[in-house]
């Protein structure tokens, strides 16, 4: 772009481009829906909710919202120290929801990397295992959720069966209660969102040049001296996107421990999407609601900030 | 040299095969169990054996009568459908904006965009409940439980969501095509009309695909803002769980069939669209 504008310009362009940037007028009118839509249903509501959280706004106090109590820094406070009513501190979810995001997109990777290079060469059937691969990830999560609430049911659920069958843990191990509850959330999320990474990574492959592979053969290279000298390097810019967006989904997960806990979770299950679901609407304190979820919203800034930087907004065209 | 290769590849080919049976049965396995529970007579799930003695399809037939299955399916249609093609038409016309023109507010508007597909979406659901609650009180009208809120409601995450996605593909149509016309005399409108529009049409396709199973997936804004009129599958889904909560029995022979019902259909959309889905991941688009 920068090379072609360089070239000398006679007066005769000049007039042209000018006549050009006239009609070249971006049409206001075709983006103020979207302008005026995202304005009405994100950011007012994004500026109610800063209001919100210095009150003490619940379900008896709405009906005269302008005259809520104003009560400062008293729900941030409160959420870190005592959280909902019923379920865990904010503070401790917060620690459940790094745990488990950091934990989910450090076991998917592997896994999604490994299953991209099983369908990358062309083999009889690759379309079907391709078609199959996608089934957990485009299954609807709430569907997932049904699937491995049932899966992980005390006493009868094929885990327990199989875990039972195997002498390698009662029959009654508890899943979907108490401390397991987080490593029942785990495995379901894993089972449900590995092939994003392998997505991911089969699009990266698509970019690597077949050259690379041909002369590392020639030279006598390993398949895994190939892996790491040629793949991985190169798979390095899509995998650190990948990387980051998984860890913000899952993050902001609240479907899966949702409906696979029901309301409210054990706290070591209650991720900080699900603590402020059950503080807003279960016990209708919305203030302090608010203030939790203006704490997940200053710490999604730290990821969101690198997947900003790292799409370069200024330099593509896109 | 060539035998140490040729054992090299057998063993590669060995373990390709090893892994693939067991990335099937983990994939296969959980679903295979629903299938059978969702077969299995109500009085036999949770006995001892796995496999029930006799395969009760009534599961398939009772589980439109236990909850308003059909009723629900069908708003979760009439809602996600609308979101889908509001999201597209209203991302049509902005991503061309975004696209093709360097203006003032361009750069934070896309970074906002951005930002909006990152946030929690429950920390939207607060607010606007709270909004919707005010402006109830103050009008006395009902919006929560209405077609209409649960539709705008779903724009704040679908119609970022769809902008972004339009975008990536308005960035591969060439835009010599549309200078040609406008020398022609082609007004702005008739540029995007007659020349744009049919080259993005797959791009609006697969952004609505993409739209429609956001709505259709979401459990949180359902939750709170439908009433049993309107609500969705998803939400209708629970009703199965919550007798159990309260105590009652779970049929969880209906409830797996009932599952499967509301989440094959999608399954089979998006293996259609396949092919797509590859490139609109490797753009950015976002599932939660």
């Amino acid at each position: 772009m920068v090379d072609q504008s360089n070239v000398s310009i006679s007066a005769q362009s000049i007039s042209v481009r000018r006549d050009r940037r006239k009609r070249n007028r971006p049409p206001y009118w075709m983006i103020a829906p979207a302008v005026f839509l995202l304005a009405v249903i994100v950011a007012a509501p994004f500026l109610v909710s800063i209001y919100t959280s210095f009150t003490s706004l619940n379900q008896y106090s709405i009906g005269n919202w302008l005259h809520a109590p104003f009560v400062g820094l008293k729900n941030y406070i409160s959420a870190f120290t005592q959280g909902s009513a019923i379920g865990a501190s904010a503070l401790q979810s917060l620690w459940v929801s790094v745990a488990f995001s950091l934990l989910t997109t450090l076991c998917i990777t592997p896994i999604g990397i490994v299953a991209a290079l099983l369908v990358n060469t062309p083999f009889r059937g690759r379309s079907w295992v391709r078609a199959l691969f996608l089934i957990p990830y485009v299954m609807p999560v709430f569907v997932n959720a049904i699937t491995w609430r049932l899966l992980f049911m005390n006493g009868w659920g094929l885990v327990d069966k199989v875990l039972a069958w195997l002498h390698l843990a009662s029959v009654n191990t508890f899943w979907l209660i108490g401390p397991n509850s987080f490593w029942a959330m785990v495995i379901a999320d894993v089972w449900s969102s590995w092939p994003f990474i392998y997505l991911m990574v089969l699009a990266g492959l698509q970019g690597i040049p077949n050259d690379l592979y041909e002369s590392a053969y020639m030279d006598g290279a390993t398949q895994v001296r190939c892996f790491f000298s040629i793949t991985l390097p190169s798979l390095r810019p899509i995998l650190s996107l990948a990387l980051l967006l998984s860890t913000l989904n899952h993050f902001n997960n609240f479907t899966l421990p949702f409906i696979m806990f029901g309301t409210p979770p054990s706290p070591q299950a209650d991720v900080l999407p699900l603590n402020v679901y059950v503080t807003s609407f279960q016990t209708f304190n919305f203030g302090l609601g608010a203030a939790m979820s203006l704490i997940t919203l200053v710490l999604m800034m730290i990821p969101a900030y690198f997947y900003i930087r790292m799409l370069r907004l200024g330099e593509a065209t896109t | 040299m060539t035998h140490s290769m040729s054992l090299e590849r057998r063993f590669w080919q060995r373990l390709r095969i090893v892994l693939l049976i067991v990335f099937g049965l983990a994939i296969l396995l959980p679903i295979a169990y629903v299938v059978l529970v969702s077969l299995t007579p109500d009085t036999e799930v949770g006995g001892g054996s796995i496999f029930p003695t006799h395969i009760a399809w009534d599961n398939y037939r009772l589980m439109w009568s236990t909850v308003h299955l059909a009723h629900d399916i069908g708003n979760s249609v009439l809602i996600s459908g609308c979101t889908g093609v509001l999201a597209t038409l209203v991302a049509l016309l902005a991503s061309y904006v975004l696209s093709r023109f360097r203006f003032r507010g361009r750069k934070p508007f896309m970074v906002s965009l951005i930002t909006m597909q990152t946030i929690p979406q429950v920390m939207m659901l607060l607010p606007l409940f709270v909004i919707l609650v005010i402006i109830q009180n103050a009008l006395r009208v009902h919006l929560v439980g209405q077609y209409v809120t649960i539709i705008v409601t779903y724009l704040t995450f679908a119609l970022p969501f769809a902008c972004w996605l339009l975008l990536s593909y308005m960035a591969n149509i060439p835009i010599e095509l549309e200078e040609a016309a406008q020398m022609d005399g082609c007004t702005r409108w008739q540029v995007l009309t007659r020349i744009v529009l049919p080259l993005i049409l797959p791009g609006m396709v697969v952004t609505f695909v993409f739209s429609f199973l956001l709505g259709w997936s979401d459990v949180l804004f359902a939750s709170v803002l439908t009433t049993p009129s309107t609500q969705t599958v998803a939400v209708g889904l629970q009703s199965y769980i919550a007798t159990g909560e309260s105590g009652g029995s779970v049929f969880w022979g209906q409830l797996m069939a009932a599952s499967l019902t509301s989440g094959i259909p999608v399954v089979v959309i998006f293996l259609f669209f396949q092919k797509f889905i590859i490139g609109g991941l490797a753009n950015g688009a976002v599932k939660g």
